[in-house]
């Protein structure tokens, strides 16, 4: 009796042990086997080049000859002394903020328009979305057509009006076609913000309705707060795009055999143009790298401040009695 | 009986094999056949029947091509596997190259060689020549596939008509003010929409040869004595950088500010610019429209200053890395590119001047345009002069500076001392730490 409830006790014990078969038995492994392609990927393209790129930065490598020197912090003190990036840090953070904001404010309102129960609803989605998943090339192919100063189509409707023709890819205007450029991709945030918006349950807009709240003050108390996490997401993916743009640039500028990366018009020459032209131009493999370690210190600074900027403005899902905001949490 | 994997552990195991990854880029494997790895433009200068006769010739010769990039060969250099042949520049970068110990020295493959022994190759070769001092002296590094003398000048004969502009001599050099003058009678244009661009001077194949020539033929040198400092400051590279200032702001031709949006050729094979400085190269790309060939005039490259001077801005080939691990094999692609059928077929089609002198007599002269481009082409060569570069800085980084500088300039309007300034202090820290580099 006494051997048999041991027995019992013992097969009991053993059953759980028995139900972890084949690749269930060994979960440590599957799970680093899972994560290991990422894990080496990051070790490869991450984490070694952020090292190698720092190394770099504390000497003045040119790229091709085998000998360099260590010059310790020089490169990062050389960039205060350095006009053209300091230019170069000034324009972007003016791409930045104007196609950011603009991004958001578009693509918000073009998902709110989207999302209304309108006849062919489907089409306008996807004709919206179309500009974002064509290649960047075709599209800036397409604007370099349109504002070309010679055959372009925008100077031709100007001189149908009598009006003299303008160099639109020259500075300054080239920036302004940066801009419409970048924006033009804005399908992107407005899927975005169109999935946000259709997580936004009806019932508390309808009951903003009963309580006598028009159009607006419905978007603007309910719509805006319910969406301020995703638009918080917006703000820090679309700053840390922005802040290191390249391609609209080059490719709205003409590379020939007697113009550089540099001959990028000053109104686009952002700081990724400059980091490139250290590099590739120049030769200034040290230098480059350490433009870039400032680059990566600068937006973490940013993407700091944007989520401290954040804390009493963002709201997130809470039940009844809990705070909302990142905030009123810590103070609770 | 279950293996247990600790964290440490296991992110130890990923970072080895991440390393060992990385360090398996820089090894290669032959699988029997050698594989000559060629940086080079195909098919529009290494054909697809170069490639194919070369191999049907070296059957253990597999060749494989990569894009021409400065990124890309900076990148295989650095990962210790550079190409086995590399397209470049002969005139600008030779004593760059073999300051820093990348090129290898071909003298003794030469020595060796039947189809390509030195008594057989152009002057211009001497471009790839480099002492340690002087260019054009000691070892040879590499070959050109062609040249061009690239400060002459090609008109399109129809802007002309129509202006009622009587067509500069062919043999005797126009001054640059009188081609200033010359496109600004062709130039016609509405704000910023040009139907004729009057000129685009020798500026389009090298900004910063373009400006060397323009300061060799005042007298002058961009550079001081031992290469290690340039001066714009200087008069004769003041003069130069003036003039383009001048002929930016007569805006009778795209700038570096204002380039042409598709390059010149489809601007002047539409008879949209004027006057280009290009050398006999030209004559290649003009042989593929039938209808501009009744249209065109081959002229002497322009006299920026006293002396008359119509340099090669590139004598543009190829060269083999010391580095390179197949040697032999890229010899035998040299002798076969540079001295047998492919070299043959280049002449023939007036894709520039040949780098082997008897190939000389293969260039076109069938047709008009292609006669008097051969005629004016050889009374040239009486003028025909070689730019010096220095060993301690890049072609890219003074083409970078030069061109940034003028981006800001224009715009600004700020003064040619200016805009020598900021050049000045843009290279010569760049030229010093490429000195302390090297020596």
């Amino acid at each position: 009796m006494t051997t048999s409830v041991v027995g019992d006790a013992v097969r009991s014990a053993q059953r759980p042990a028995q139900a972890t078969q084949g690749w269930k038995r060994y979960r440590g492994r599957t799970f680093y086997a899972f994560i290991s392609p990422w894990l080496l990927g990051f070790i490869l393209l991450t984490l070694f080049p952020l090292g190698y790129a720092l190394w770099l930065s504390l000497t003045n490598y040119d790229g091709l000859t085998g000998r360099y020197h260590y010059v310790g912090a020089q490169n990062y003190t050389d960039i205060l002394s350095d006009n053209d990036a300091l230019h170069a840090l000034w324009r972007t953070g003016l791409y930045t903020l104007i196609t950011v904001p603009a991004g958001i404010v578009l693509g918000l309102a073009l998902a709110v328009l989207v999302n209304r129960p309108i006849k062919g609803r489907p089409l306008f989605r996807a004709l919206l979305y179309m500009p974002a998943v064509v290649p960047i090339v075709g599209s800036a192919l397409c604007f370099k057509l349109l504002f070309n100063s010679d055959y372009g189509m925008l100077n031709s409707v100007l001189g149908w009006f009598g009006i003299s023709s303008i160099d639109w890819l020259a500075d300054p205007t080239v920036f302004w076609v940066m801009i419409a450029m970048t924006l033009w991709g804005v399908g992107s945030t407005m899927i975005i913000s169109l999935s946000g918006l259709q997580g936004i349950p009806q019932e508390l807009q309808e009951a903003a309705r009963v309580d006598g709240a028009n159009g607006w003050q419905v978007f603007r108390r309910i719509t805006v707060p319910l969406l301020s996490p995703i638009i918080l997401f917006e703000v820090i993916t679309g700053v840390i795009f922005a802040v290191q743009a390249f391609i609209p640039a080059l490719l709205l500028s003409v590379q020939s055999a007697s113009t550089t990366v540099t001959s990028v018009p000053q109104s686009n020459y952002l700081y990724m143009i400059h980091v490139y032209a250290q590099y590739f131009a120049y030769g200034r493999f040290g230098y480059a790298s350490a433009l870039l370690w400032v680059l990566f210190a600068l937006i973490l600074i940013l993407t700091l401040v944007i989520f401290k900027a954040s804390a009493s403005t963002v709201f997130y899902e809470s039940g009844p009695d809990e705070p909302a905001t990142r905030r009123e949490r810590r103070m609770a | 009986m279950a293996v247990h994997i600790s964290r440490r552990r296991f992110l130890a195991g990923t970072a080895s094999a991440a390393g060992l990854a990385a360090l398996g880029t820089g090894c290669s494997s032959s699988g029997g056949k050698t594989t000559l790895t060629i940086m080079g433009n195909r098919p529009s200068e290494i054909t697809d029947q170069d490639v194919a006769e070369f191999e049907a010739k070296h059957p253990d010769v597999k060749i494989k091509m990569v894009t021409v990039s400065t990124t890309l060969l900076t990148a295989m250099f650095a990962a210790g596997n550079p190409p086995d042949v590399v397209r470049d520049q002969g005139v600008p970068n030779t004593p760059y190259l073999v300051a820093r110990g990348l090129a290898e020295n071909l003298d003794p493959y030469f020595a060796k060689s039947t189809v390509l022994s030195p008594d057989k190759l152009a002057q211009v070769d001497d471009t790839w020549r480099y002492d340690g001092k002087e260019q054009g002296k000691g070892p040879r590094y590499g070959l050109a596939k062609d040249y061009s003398q690239d400060a002459m000048v090609w008109c399109n004969t129809k802007p002309f008509e129509k202006a009622k502009v009587e067509l500069p001599s062919a043999m005797d050099p126009i001054s640059y003010d009188e081609m200033l003058d010359i496109g600004q009678r062709l130039t016609s244009r509405s704000g910023a929409k040009y139907s004729t661009y009057g000129v685009y001077p020798p500026y389009d194949v090298s900004l910063t040869a373009g400006f060397l020539n323009m300061v060799a033929s005042a007298g002058g040198s961009i550079f001081n004595d031992d290469f290690s400092k340039v001066d714009f400051s200087a008069p004769e590279p003041l003069s130069a950088l003036q003039w383009y200032l001048k002929y930016a702001h007569a805006k009778v031709g795209p700038t570096v500010a204002r380039p042409l949006a598709a390059g010149a050729w489809p601007a002047f094979d539409g008879n949209q610019l004027a006057m280009v400085g290009y050398g006999y190269w030209f004559s290649g790309e003009i042989a593929t429209d039938t209808k501009l060939q009744g249209d065109v005039h081959f002229m002497a490259a322009p006299q920026f200053g006293k002396k008359r001077v119509s340099p090669c801005f590139s004598a543009t080939g190829h060269w083999i890395p010391k580095a390179s691990k197949n040697k032999d094999a890229a010899w035998a692609f040299f002798e076969h590119y540079f001295g047998g059928p492919p070299a043959i077929r280049r002449a023939e089609s007036g894709w520039g001047l040949p780098g082997v002198k008897s190939m000389e007599a293969k260039l076109p002269t069938a047709k008009p345009y292609q006669k008097q481009s051969v005629t004016v082409q050889q009374n040239e060569f009486k003028y025909y002069s070689v730019l010096k570069f220095s060993p301690y800085i890049s072609i890219s980084a003074i083409d970078a500076s030069l061109s940034q500088e003028l981006v800001k300039g224009l715009d600004s309007g700020a003064s040619a001392g200016k805009l020598a300034d900021a050049v000045n202090n843009t290279l010569n820290p760049l030229l010093k730490q490429g000195k302390e580099l090297i020596t």
